[in-house]
């Protein structure tokens, strides 16, 4: 090998080792009996944190809360973002610029900022501590971004192909269903797994939609902190937190690593 | 040239009344608040402009709005170009590549509430792998104490945190380039600094705008990550402009904390508006170059 290339895998070692140290400590706590219990000395490794994250109600309550808000989501996310995506990348229409400008500044928006209205008007609809709530509110940071990179994809695809259709007798809706989203499908893909990976770890609004009921992981473990904090059940169950998203990475490995061109006209 | 009429506002149409019911519904109830002193929702009085005097005049919001202005320009030096360079020693292979993107992205599917508690654990002193080894080279144990040390940490685990976004961008721009241009490259004999400068970064340039502008958003609005590593300390060393922002909301303060709400999104306005200007200077550059 030569010198660049050595150095390059140096970098990537490096990097890696960096990445993943934190996540090593939490494996090992998460195997290690943080908390005083019968028959567990104090520092003893142990299976028996991941057993309590089997058998506890809440904990498996949370996990399908999750997985069911971030599904709504993606579900929501998906249909309205991919008409708008194809209007932002193929025409021209007054105000596309501003509009434009609008999504991406609530993309910007921390969420601190609307935590409160937000939490009264889904009051009002009657959506706070339901998942449904969480899905929705997501939608704010997930929709301007899945445009954005939904843009990109279809940008990918020469004109030509729409023109072509068109005399073919497509309408444009038919088109768009029929030819452009086979075509765009890893595209679909990489925005789904954005959307997952910007709302599977989100906490403000997840904390402020949820009082009683509908809590996801995050929450769930915002409740094991305590008095007397048992840090190696909380490290279990964030360590199987991140298995569907890891899951979901190693599936899309390919199309990820394919590349994509992001943004621009 | 794209046609120009009207059918375009129908395709986006679903976006913008979704994104009208849970963004701008609540940003103008936001507005509205911010002008009254609010005991309970039905009961206000008329204040004007006094919540904004007040928080314009508090120094404690310039101190903070420097700290996370400073935080967030480190954040951006270090992240920007780490992100450009690890994308940039991926290796060409195809599993290799599928593992690392894989083992990168790692950091970014743990819940954002966990993150100080991984790092807090990762730097105890008697416990963490990181916190004993340190300990050895001379890392106090006592760190909270110190403001630069506190910083550090923060600073560390955003870059833990957030690099591995930069690099999936970076690299999935880089990805897209044919390996006829690379080849063009070596035959012109040009450098590594020459196929950078001409062949990769015209490419890196549209996901880097967004890239700058998530990180940028994102880090001066730190909030769930920042406060459990030191709870703002030392000495309010490590207050964060949401930080402010998140503790009026928790105390019922409905006017002051709209008032700031208001001026944080003329912020992100501000920035988001930079950020348009700047695509459409890249979009005319792009267009000129190929047109």
């Amino acid at each position: 090998m030569r010198l660049p290339g050595i150095i390059k895998t140096l970098a990537l070692v490096l990097f890696a080792g960096f990445t993943v140290l934190p996540l090593i400590q939490m494996t090992l706590l998460s195997f290690t009996a943080t908390l005083p219990q019968p028959g567990l000395e104090v520092g003893s490794s142990t299976w028996r944190n991941y057993t309590t994250l089997v058998t506890d109600p809440a904990l498996r309550a949370a996990f399908a809360n999750s997985i069911a808000y971030v599904l709504i989501n993606i579900c929501i996310t998906l249909p309205v973002a991919l008409p708008a995506a194809y209007a932002f990348s193929r025409m021209s229409f007054v105000g596309d610029k501003h509009l434009f400008l609008a999504f991406i500044a609530f993309r910007i928006t921390p969420p601190v900022v609307l935590t409160l209205p937000i939490f009264q008007l889904f009051s009002a609809l009657g959506i706070v501590n339901s998942v449904f709530g969480i899905a929705l509110a997501h939608c704010l940071f997930n929709l301007p971004i899945s445009i954005w990179i939904l843009q990109g994809f279809i940008s990918a695809i020469p004109k030509e192909m729409d023109e072509t259709a068109f005399l073919d007798g497509y309408t444009r809706p038919r088109f768009i269903w029929k030819i452009l989203l086979p075509q765009i499908a890893p595209g679909i893909a990489v925005t789904a797994f954005f959307c997952f990976m910007f709302s599977w770890v989100e906490v403000v609004f997840a904390r402020i939609l949820t009082t009683t009921n509908g809590k996801p992981i995050s929450m769930a473990l915002n409740a094991l902190f305590g008095f007397r904090t048992d840090i190696g059940l909380v490290m279990a169950v964030t360590l199987a937190s991140m298995i569907p998203g890891a899951v979901l990475v190693f599936l899309m490995r390919n199309h990820l690593s394919r590349g994509f061109r992001v943004g621009g006209s | 040239m794209k046609p120009r009429d009207a059918t375009g506002w129908l395709f986006v149409l679903p976006a913008v009344g979704l994104l009208g019911v849970i963004g701008l519904i609540p940003l103008i109830t936001v507005i509205n608040y911010s002008f009254f002193e609010i005991f309970i929702l039905d009961q206000r009085f008329w204040v004007r402009l006094e919540w904004y005097a007040e928080i314009i005049r508090a120094e404690r919001f310039w101190s903070s709005f420097a700290r996370s202005t400073l935080f967030s320009m480190l954040v951006l030096c270090i992240q920007i170009p780490l992100g450009i360079a690890i994308a940039l020693c991926i290796p060409r292979s195809r599993i290799w590549v599928g593992l690392t993107l894989a083992l990168f992205s790692l950091p970014l599917l743990v819940p954002w509430n966990m993150i100080p508690s991984l790092w807090l654990s990762l730097l105890n002193d008697e416990t963490g792998l990181l916190g004993r080894a340190m300990g050895v080279l001379g890392w106090p144990a006592a760190w909270k104490d110190s403001a630069l040390l506190t910083w550090i940490v923060i600073l560390a685990m955003d870059t833990w945190h957030w690099t591995s976004l930069v690099v999936l961008l970076c690299y999935s721009a880089v990805a897209t380039i044919p390996a006829p241009y690379y080849q063009a490259a070596a035959i012109d004999a040009a450098g590594p600094w020459q196929v950078f400068r001409h062949i990769q970064f015209p490419r890196l340039q549209n996901v880097l705008l967004m890239a700058v502008l998530l990180r940028f958003m994102d880090s001066f609005m730190i909030y769930t990550e920042a406060f459990p590593i030191n709870a703002g300390g030392p000495d309010g060393a490590s207050l964060f402009l949401a930080v402010d922002l998140g503790e009026e909301i928790k105390a019922f303060n409905y006017g002051p904390s709209a008032a700031r709400s208001v001026l944080y999104f003329l912020i992100v306005l501000s920035v988001a508006w930079v950020f348009s200007k700047a695509q459409g200077k890249l979009d005319k550059a792009q267009g000129g170059a190929s047109g």
